[in-house]
């Protein structure tokens, strides 16, 4: 398909997903009873679920993208912040921030979201400088960096949930599980302009992330900056994954699954595939929560649990496919 | 240095674990002429063609661009004069051809990366045509043979727009007619006093092909550097390679066969 139509097409699912997904859940509701002042279905409707539809929106773009900018950076198709260990850098960071009772804020941040992002952009430089030699990135050192990694960032977690009263506890534990259920607008307003910001400097960056596709020494031979790009990919990513993942928790393998079905779709052009994925992960992470939401009802799932149970195969998927 | 030399380096040496790689290495390329590096697997050549584009920052000497020390000129500023074509595996790059060679226009992008303008398009357009690939605008790259390969690669570092070509192993992987084709490609390009032309490569019949001088490059350091008749001679390629040549003469093209030995 010509990308311009695909990125047209997803757009429409985009809208539609947006406009839709409220509407669905444990107790159907119709928009003419949210509008016509029936208190419970406008309460449900305005209160609970749009937020929550908007979150997962701006949360799936967010993690996509970030996966996306990722593979192309470490030429890897399995990387994505979560398999890297960024993710759980983030955990950590808004774990400690939890236990630590760090309330308030710290230079205007949310001491929660600081820490979160303190932790991812901790593990992303620690990542770079192991996988990246004098040739290139070695991308077996990349992935078992990733994995061991973040087994360290969760035993810490473990470690520091130990540590912490019941009630802590217990809020780690459903926190870690990646949520979207308790949120109103402030979070959203919170999440939304480093989507934003963090996306247009991806699509600013497009020409740089395509030349990367065709091999380092090339992009640098045509004057990309190496080390520029993998501070910008980084930074940026960190700042994304830092401010949502203080919100709702990992939620793994969106980063995966979203580009690898839109690469197939639009192509590869950068310019393209940035938007397209944060459209598209945006559906994606919508519909899974909608699934999460009804799937038991009228008890919910945590969306982490949904999205980890489809990408843990996918990952296997993945790695067969390649061979 | 000669005043026609647009390339020049001075005195290059690069070491990688203790072991020199590139050892006090002059050479000069003049203005519209064709080098090659000829040498044995290892010998340095790649280090030396990364070092010639600025890939590589030598650890001692100097490579110069028009008498400028290239380590003071910005990476879009070396991108507008010499292009690179390294070494290619069969590729898994997943763009299309146009895409591919469009990337060649990135020194020429303003500040904010903005879209292609005009000029840019018609300089891929030129690219396509010269290396005669136009019909495959639309395909992806990564469903092209190995020669097709081959010459979208040369087409990008065409629509670079760059004075010099550096080519690493521009044949290895094709097939004799598409070998015969990018060597055309080339001596035509450097003919019609375009192009620059460095190419580094260990097949010595495409290198007296092509060339105007050949430099041969043994263990880092410059064994001899000279017009082909007088380096594709079997007493300095049997010390280059240390394996035994005997030269045929083609009219006045020497053709180099392989000896086993006796």
């Amino acid at each position: 398909m010509n990308p311009r139509t695909a990125l047209l097409v997803l757009l429409g699912l985009w809208i539609v997903t947006t406009l839709g997904a409220p509407l669905v859940g444990s107790q159907a509701i119709s928009l003419k009873d949210a509008l016509s002042g029936d208190g419970t279905a406008a309460t449900i409707l305005w209160r609970i679920r749009l937020p929550r539809v908007l979150l997962a929106i701006l949360a799936g773009g967010a993690l996509a993208v970030s996966g996306l900018a990722f593979q192309t950076l470490f030429r890897n198709p399995l990387a994505e912040p979560y398999t890297l260990g960024v993710a759980g850098g983030a955990a950590l960071g808004a774990v400690l921030a939890m236990q630590l009772e760090w309330i308030g804020t710290a230079v205007g941040f949310p001491a929660v979201a600081a820490a979160a992002f303190i932790g991812a952009l901790s593990v992303s430089l620690v990542i770079l400088g192991l996988a990246v030699t004098r040739f290139g990135v070695e991308v077996t050192t990349l992935l078992l960096a990733g994995i061991a990694i973040s087994l360290s960032c969760s035993a810490l977690i473990l470690f520091l949930q130990y540590l912490a009263d019941f009630t802590k506890t217990f809020r780690m534990v459903r926190w870690m599980m990646g949520g979207l259920s308790v949120v109103g607008y402030g979070e959203v307003l919170w999440v939304a302009p480093w989507v934003v910001v963090g996306g247009l400097a991806l699509v600013g960056h497009r020409w740089d992330l395509n030349l990367l596709l065709t091999g380092e020494d090339l992009a640098a031979s045509r004057g990309v900056s190496l080390l520029r790009i993998r501070l910008v990919v980084l930074g940026v990513t960190s700042a994304m994954i830092g401010a949502l993942v203080s919100v709702t928790g990992p939620i793994g393998f969106v980063g995966l699954i979203v580009p690898h079905m839109l690469r197939r779709w639009v192509g590869h052009d950068h310019l393209f595939l940035i938007p397209a994925c944060l459209l598209g992960g945006g559906i994606f992470l919508a519909i899974c929560d909608l699934g999460a939401r009804t799937i038991m009802a009228p008890a919910e799932l945590p969306v982490g649990i949904l999205t980890a149970l489809l990408g843990g195969p996918f990952f296997l998927w993945l790695l067969i496919a390649r061979r | 240095m000669t005043a026609a030399s647009i390339l020049a380096a001075d005195d290059v040496g690069w070491q990688f674990d203790g072991r020199r790689i590139l050892d006090h290495v002059d050479l000069q390329v003049d203005r519209g002429e064709c080098l090659v590096v000829v040498g044995p697997n290892g010998a340095g050549k790649t280090t030396l063609l990364r070092t010639l584009v600025g890939l590589l920052e030598p650890a001692s000497g100097t490579v110069r661009l028009e008498g400028t020390d290239l380590a003071r000129l910005s990476r879009r500023e070396r991108a507008r004069h010499l292009a690179y074509v390294p070494q290619i595996r069969p590729t898994r790059v997943p763009l299309t051809v146009e895409q591919m060679v469009l990337l060649g226009r990135y020194p020429y992008l303003s500040a904010f990366r903005g879209a292609p303008r005009a000029s840019d398009f018609e300089a891929v357009a030129r690219a396509l045509e010269v290396v005669g690939i136009g019909a495959l605008r639309e395909r992806l790259l990564t469903e092209l043979s190995g020669g097709e390969q081959q010459a979208v690669y040369v087409a990008t570092a065409l629509a670079q727009e760059a004075e010099v070509m550096i080519l690493d192993e521009p044949t290895t992987h094709l097939d004799p007619s598409h070998q015969r084709e990018i060597a055309a490609l080339l001596a035509e390009l450097n003919r019609r006093g375009e192009k620059t032309v460095v190419a580094a490569t260990h097949d010595l019949n495409f290198a007296s092909l092509i060339a105007d001088r050949i430099l041969a490059l043994r263990e880092g350091r410059v064994l001899a550097c000279d017009v082909p008749a007088k380096i594709l001679r079997p007493e300095l390629l049997s010390e280059l390679f240390r394996a035994p040549f005997e030269i045929v003469r083609e009219g006045d093209r020497p053709v180099t066969l392989l000896e086993l030995g006796r």
